[in-house]
Parts: structure tokens; C-alpha cells; sequence
């Protein structure tokens, strides 16, 4: 009898131990290239520089201060065409708040098709033209739609991969616009204090 | 002992159930059934169909999707002389709609489906055996999610064999 309660509390502490181990090692594999996968909560997301569809230059960090909603999408991804009202609706209602919704367009195809296709699709956001380092950098991103929901202090929210639930996704955006800015000494500032306007988008 | 049995069957479970939740680290996999032996006489077509298989969960897009948005699957395939490529003929998609996206049906490929070739020998051509070989070009979705266009290999090889 005492042995089996010794191999039953082996066993508890050597699950907790897999458990753990296993949650450590999603979060370090986030550090890495090519592994973004599992929990990014909390992590900084990676600044990057990419066109625009009207052949700006664009980088995450330019929104510094904003929340960021990042999708990775392509024409020829049925789903991701679901989300795109979705995204829509969420610039228009929280726009104003400090949202900026950033499309990024994983086609290997020409900007002008991508572009008749968000003008089709009523898309009232920023579209950038993604490549294979933007797609590294962020997990090697190969299963579309995925968005990454960025706080005001540019770090992870939360992420969705393949399609998610509409009412998921704004309450990401909601959890995004109510993070903090923490400024250069480390001062909590409001939401919105440090809104600025985009250089590239012109947005609020 | 019974409760270690238990607690091994729980974690064994957690740990499938943990692996099946994380989306995006799947792979669809299409793959082409072993070719049979072909043979063709010198001046003489030969029917080689191609039995391809995707993936349980996915679906690829047929070679006539409904829109010219989606990428359709394309077998590309080169044979160098005698030999040469006459024809391939694609089977027809499978209408399926979808969870994302209900009202739409999408023209696709699932489980099984094969590709018919017809390959054309030269009149005059010694006896031998000639690869013929290209690519299946397409691209997967599961039912919330798409992958980007991948490619896989395609060959066999074809025996001219005398009159």
C-alpha cells in the first residue's frame, strides 16, 4: 500500500514536472526563429519594415502607443476572407480608440491584384506586402489567417491561429487598447496619451 | 496501482489532447501511390493514371476551382525523347461547402483521386526504359485555415518495349 502511494506521487510530481517543462519550453521556443509557436503572451513583438500596398514604407513600431491588430492573410485563403468584415468593423469601432488593424498580404502574386481584391472586399486598413523574413520573424507563419493582437507597449497579447471567433477577436482588441504605455523612465502613462499620428496612415 | 494507471491514462490523454490543439503545426500531406510497370511500343500511347492521396482533414483545391483567386492543383510533368506528354486529364472537383464559409461551395479534392496521363513513344525508338518525370503543384486547407501552394515530386518510368 505504501509503495503504490509512493508511485502515485511520483507520478503527480513527474507530470507537474512535463507539464511545467512543457510550458517553459513553449515560451523560450517563441525566442527562437521559425518557433513561434504556442504562448506569446507578454513577448515583445518583432518591429519590421514592409510596403504598403500604396508603396509606403511601414514599420510595427511606427504604432508604438497604438494597438496593433496583425493579420496574415492572401487572396487565395477562403477563411481569411471571412475575418476581413470582421477587421472592418473592428477599425471602425475602435479606431478612435487607438486601434490600427495591419493586414499582411502573404501572396506571392502582384500588388495591384491584392489591391483590387481589399477594394473589393471594403477593406478600410492598411494592407503591407508580407515576404519570408516577416513570416520567420513572427513564427514562420504558414497557416492563414493568423493574427497577432500587439498592446499599446508593442508587446503580444494574444494570437489566433486559423480562423477565429468573432467575438474572440474584439476581445483581444479590447485587451490590447487597455494596456498601459510605459514610458522611457518606466511611468505608466493613460491609453491614448501617447496616441500620435501615423506617418503612414494618417489614422488617430 | 489502479490510481497510477488512472493518472498515466489522464496524462496520456492531456498530453494528445494538448498536442491536438495547437493549430498551425500540421503539414498537409498529398502523396502519389507507387506507379505500376508501364510500357508503350515505339509509335504507341500508353494511359498511366496517378493515384494520388490528401491527407485526412484537408482538402485541396481542384484543378478548376471556382474562383480565379484560388489556386488550382496542376500535375506538370516533362518527358524527354522518345517519349512525350499528350495528355493529362484531371478528375472533376468534389462541390464541398465549408464551416468558414457555409453559403459558398469550393470545387476540391479530398482522400483519394487520380490524374489519367497519356504518354506518346516515338515511331522509330530502341527498346528502353525512359523516366518521365515533373510536379503536383496545389494548395491545402483544413476547415478553418489555408496553407501556402507546396509541391511534390512526381515520376515514373516508362519501358519501350519492341514490336
Amino acid at each position: 500500500m505504501r509503495r503504490n502511494t509512493l508511485v502515485f506521487v511520483a507520478l503527480c510530481f513527474a507530470i507537474l514536472g512535463m507539464v511545467a517543462s512543457g510550458k517553459y519550453l513553449a515560451r523560450t521556443r517563441l525566442l527562437r526563429p521559425n518557433s513561434m509557436v504556442g504562448d506569446v503572451r507578454g513577448l515583445p513583438a518583432p518591429d519590421f519594415e514592409l510596403t504598403s500596398l500604396d508603396g509606403k514604407r511601414v514599420k510595427l513600431s511606427d504604432f508604438r502607443g497604438k494597438a496593433v491588430l496583425l493579420n496574415f492573410w492572401a487572396t487565395w485563403c477562403s477563411p481569411c476572407k471571412v475575418e476581413m468584415p470582421w477587421f472592418v468593423e473592428l477599425q471602425n469601432k475602435y479606431g478612435n480608440d487607438g486601434l490600427v488593424v495591419l493586414g499582411v498580404a502573404m501572396d506571392d502574386t502582384e500588388a495591384s491584384k491584392i489591391a483590387r481584391f481589399t477594394s473589393e472586399m471594403g477593406v478600410n486598413y492598411p494592407v503591407l506586402l508580407g515576404n519570408d523574413k516577416v513570416s520567420e520573424d513572427y513564427g514562420n507563419v504558414q497557416y492563414l489567417p493568423t493574427s497577432f493582437f500587439i498592446n499599446r507597449d508593442g508587446k503580444f497579447v494574444d494570437k489566433g491561429v486559423g480562423l477565429i471567433d468573432h467575438n474572440e477577436a474584439e476581445k483581444y482588441v479590447q485587451k490590447a487598447l487597455a494596456s498601459r504605455v510605459v514610458g522611457v523612465n518606466g511611468s505608466a502613462a493613460a491609453p491614448g496619451a501617447s496616441r500620435r499620428r501615423s506617418p503612414q496612415t494618417g489614422a488617430q | 496501482m489502479n490510481r497510477a494507471r488512472a493518472v498515466l491514462i489522464l496524462a496520456w490523454f492531456l498530453a494528445g489532447h494538448a498536442l491536438a490543439q495547437e493549430p498551425g503545426t500540421r503539414v498537409p500531406s498529398v502523396t502519389l501511390a507507387p506507379v505500376g510497370r508501364v510500357q508503350v511500343r515505339p509509335g504507341g500511347s500508353a494511359t498511366v493514371q496517378l493515384d494520388f492521396r490528401v491527407g485526412s482533414e484537408f482538402h485541396i483545391n481542384s484543378n478548376k476551382p471556382k474562383s480565379e483567386l484560388l489556386i488550382p492543383t496542376v500535375l506538370k510533368l516533362a518527358a524527354s525523347a522518345p517519349l512525350a506528354v499528350a495528355s493529362e486529364k484531371y478528375p472533376a472537383g468534389e462541390d464541398l461547402s465549408f464551416p468558414f464559409a457555409p453559403g459558398e461551395k469550393l470545387s476540391v479534392y479530398s482522400g483519394d483521386f487520380s490524374i489519367t496521363v497519356v504518354i506518346k513513344a516515338a515511331a522509330r525508338t530502341a527498346s528502353g526504359e525512359f523516366p518521365v518525370g515533373g510536379e503536383l503543384r496545389f494548395q491545402a486547407c483544413d476547415r478553418s485555415a489555408c496553407y501556402p501552394p507546396r509541391s511534390i515530386p512526381v515520376q515514373f518510368a516508362v519501358a519501350v518495349v519492341g514490336r
